[in-house]
């Protein structure tokens, strides 16, 4: 009898393991309900307090700080949890997997009460289906502050279909993309900065034949999967010819006249071992970055500071002390304009899910974090701590551990403003610059240079339903397109060329552009 | 007489009934322990069945199923109408097909092998070796394979180095088939063998003890004894491997591909990661996954069926 007991008895337990796993399940399902109790609870002071969750991006940064308990966390906590009895909880979210961790989190009902985006397509698509709060009486009663700060242009961008579905960050940064080239090894062959497309050729040939690195395995070009941060700057619009607004706003880049020619462009210094050979095997950028701080790459573009940034640029000076990265603008179109795309006013967009129990509270965060105080504790901390004042201008102290800041400005905790904000914007670019020790004045320049001849993405102010159906998959066709492009030989680049972008077309290429043409007549039907 | 008949059965019953109620006293234990493989498979593979009804619904992560808009065939007739759908159904059947040609043959050739050895040390050292591979995740394997193969890679350092040139093993198509195959083999050949090997030590010692004092050759005996006596296992294995020709796991084709080889490396389960998770269409996701189902189980049913016309066995 003992015995059987003995088997019994794990058995039991185990069984017993496995269904309080379920009912697990289940006081999770029933944790807003629980909040939202304590909500009703917050009017009476001595309540127990609610929990706010925030999204915040996991950047996967080596020796960042705790993401739910550091200098920051601290801070939103004693002066907005507190006088609000409430306490702010972030929940990270994988920087590289954003959409796939939120639509998984929207789809289960748990989705942060503050969650966030970059991609304005995925939340046309929540708002869609009406998975997310109208947020426009809140505002109205919880966010002035946050309205006047944003402003009614910013706020547009957060409107689908009429309706305030989600508030944008303002950005105050507007640069996107840069191109760099190695000075020093200009300067070692006597050439000038390239300022076209053939200077830059012959550039780019005279780095592969003379080496002025004197490097093993010299790379003209350096270039990483399309996708990533490496690109191809702005040669594509140098090519493109004159369009109409609308054709030019709705049409897909493979449609625009002249894009043939820049994939040919870029076929040709393939062919002419000018770029990285491997680059589309170069899914991560990481063979790239080896590449560029190893002293073997001598142009590139990428983002507008990439060359400047800290895990690019001081790696690069270890390895070759005299390399020098200058911002250049060489990609100069039939009109003489170096045209480019720059960002819009908007950052990320911040929306509240409809199974939400704290809205009111979420827009009251948001709104305090609109104060020029918050703001600048959040962007640089304490002064003698974390930043230093020269000329009424801070300029950042690099720190790890707790007092870390895991995204430039500290972006990703500061939910209202992408980029710096000191109230103004020529004192923003200096403080912007500052940010890169040591190289203030190149990336001074190249802010400058990035933000000339800029246009901005058209806003559609409807949902595009076959952008939301699509999208996905079309991205990804213009990815392994563009790498395509670029690998195959010469003599088949053309048949090449017009196979692809029939296939895109015929893959919901189409669809996307004549929705866009819809929209797009509507709203100026609107405008009159 | 109908009355005795039926006073009969219902006899019958009632003995099958004490029959049971005894089993069930007497094997109580038993009964306890199966319950807890039975509740796993009830609440792990049987109860999120009922998802599969997205597939017919226009489904909205936030009404969930209840609440959202029945569309019939719809979603299935959109999926058909795809010729990413295709290319990536194709691609699995292929890549899959690739890997039962080299792949399946591989640890029964391996195992015939190791089983020839004679040294017990050596022996056990080279089949530990030969499993390691199998515990690497794929994504080392793909980082493995992209700093041995690409165009800088030491494969082709060596063979330019030999005045050979450079091959391009992973951005031309045919070279990058290959290379999947046979980083396949390699990853799973050695783990192969584990069932093949227990198959041969079933195999009855006498046979090899006759067939010796024939003065057999070492060939045939593999030929007339080892491989006659482990078919059963290979057939089995045959037939799984068959019904799952339609599914192909998520990592392989995923960490390998690039874009220049997206033709052949753009799967089912890649397909389906990309519009499920990715574009958060959970209904073309599950439609997808059941088409994947069916098809296989269609493969299972039929690979078992000839198999036991030929008169080998099923799996049931």
């Amino acid at each position: 009898m003992n015995k059987k007991m003995l088997v019994l008895l794990p058995v039991l337990t185990l069984l017993a393991s496995g269904l309080a796993g379920c009912g697990g399940d289940n006081n999770n399902g029933n944790a807003p309900a629980e909040t939202s109790n304590a909500s009703a609870e917050t009017k009476a002071p001595s309540g127990s307090p609610v929990t706010l969750t925030v999204e915040v991006f996991d950047r996967g940064i080596q020796g960042q700080p705790d993401l739910n308990n550091n200098t920051w966390t601290r801070y939103i906590n004693e002066h907005f949890g507190k006088p609000n009895n409430a306490v702010v909880k972030f929940v990270p979210v994988p920087r590289s997997q954003e959409i796939d961790k939120l639509n998984v989190m929207m789809a289960a009902g748990e989705a942060p009460d503050i969650s966030f985006t970059y991609d304005s397509a995925t939340v046309s698509r929540y708002a869609k289906i009406n998975g997310i709060m109208l947020l426009e009486d809140l505002l109205e009663k919880y966010g002035q502050d946050l309205k006047k700060y944003l402003g009614d242009t910013v706020l547009t961008y957060g409107q689908f279909s009429g309706k305030q579905m989600a508030i944008p960050a303002k950005r105050t940064s507007l640069a996107w993309i840069g191109s760099f080239i190695r000075k020093d090894w200009l300067d070692k062959l006597g050439l000038p900065v390239p300022t076209n497309r053939d200077e830059l050729y012959t550039t780019l040939v005279a780095f592969r034949d003379q080496n002025p690195g004197g490097v093993d395995g010299v790379i003209p070009w350096g270039l990483a999967a399309t996708g990533m941060n490496y690109g191809t700057g702005n040669l594509a619009e140098s090519y493109w010819g004159e369009q109409s607004d609308e054709d030019f706003v709705t049409s897909p880049n493979w449609l625009k006249p002249g894009n043939k020619e820049s994939l040919k462009f870029l076929n040709k210094l393939y062919n002419e071992k000018l770029i990285s050979p491997d680059f589309a095997l170069d899914k991560t950028a990481k063979q790239a970055d080896a590449d560029v701080t190893n002293g073997k790459v001598g142009f590139f573009s990428a983002n507008w500071d990439y060359a400047f940034r800290q895990n690019i640029s001081e790696p690069l000076k270890a390895n070759v002390p005299d390399a020098n990265f200058v911002p250049v603008d060489t990609f100069k179109n039939d009109e003489g304009k170096y045209k480019k795309m720059i960002y819009n006013e908007n950052g990320i967009n911040v929306f509240i899910p409809k199974s939400s129990k704290n809205a009111e509270l979420a827009i009251k965060y948001l709104n305090w974090m609109a104060n020029p105080d918050v703001l600048f504790f959040l962007q640089y901390g304490e002064e003698g701590v974390n930043h230093q004042m020269v000329n009424g201008i801070p300029q950042m102290i690099a720190q790890t551990g707790d007092n870390m800041q895991t995204s430039p400005q500290n972006l990703d905790y500061t939910l209202v403003v992408n980029g710096v904000e000191l109230g103004d914007q020529e004192k923003n670019i200096k403080a912007l610059s500052a940010s890169y020790s040591g190289l203030e004045t190149t990336a001074e320049q190249s802010y400058k240079i990035n933000t000339t001849d800029g246009y901005t993405g058209f806003f559609y102010d409807t949902p595009n339903e076959a952008n939301i159906k699509f999208g996905k998959t079309l991205g990804d066709m213009n990815k392994q397109m563009t790498d395509k492009l670029i690998v195959c030989k010469p003599s088949e680049f053309d048949g090449m060329y017009d196979k692809l972008v029939k296939e895109y077309m015929d893959a919901g290429g189409k669809a996307v552009m004549e929705e866009n043409m819809k929209i797009y007549e509507a709203m100026q039907a609107n405008k009159k | 007489m109908k009355a005795v008949l039926s006073s009969d059965s219902r006899r019958i019953k009632i003995r099958r009934t004490n029959r049971i109620v005894q089993n069930l006293k007497r094997d109580y234990l038993l009964y306890a322990l199966l319950m807890l493989p039975m509740a796993y498979i009830l609440i792990f593979r049987y109860a999120p069945i009922y998802g599969v009804l997205m597939a017919f619904q226009d489904y909205n992560i936030f009404q969930g199923i209840s609440g959202s808009e029945w569309v019939g065939l719809d979603v299935f007739q959109f999926i058909f109408q795809q010729d990413s759908f295709y290319r990536a159904l194709k691609n699995t059947l292929i890549l899959n097909l690739l890997d039962l040609a080299a792949g399946f043959p591989a640890p029964i050739i391996l195992a015939v092998l190791l089983n020839e050895l004679r040294f017990t040390r050596f022996k056990k050292l080279t089949q530990t070796v030969l499993y390691l591979p199998h515990f690497l995740s794929w994504v080392i394997i793909g980082g493995m394979v992209y700093l041995m193969f690409s165009s800088g890679g030491m494969a082709n350092t060596i063979l330019s180095g030999l005045g050979l040139g450079k091959i391009e093993f992973l951005s031309d198509t045919t070279n990058w088939l290959i290379m999947y195959v046979a980083v396949g083999v390699w990853q799973s050949a050695g783990w192969g063998t584990i069932l093949y090997l227990a198959a041969m030590v079933g195999i009855n010692n006498d046979l090899y003890e006759a067939a010796d004092m024939d003065g057999c050759s070492r060939l045939r005996k593999i030929r007339h004894i080892t491989l006659p006596g482990i078919k059963p296992t290979i057939i089995i294995l045959l037939i799984l491997q068959i019904g799952r020709m339609v599914s192909i796991g998520f990592d392989r084709p995923f960490v390998m591909g690039n874009s220049l080889v997206s033709d052949n490396s753009d799967v089912i389960s890649t397909y389906v990661y990309r519009i499920g998770i990715s574009s958060g269409d959970f209904s073309q996701a599950t439609a997808v996954g059941l088409f994947q189902s069916v098809v296989g189980l269609l493969f299972l049913v039929s690979a078992n069926y000839i198999s036991k016309k030929i008169g080998e066995q099923g799996i049931w």
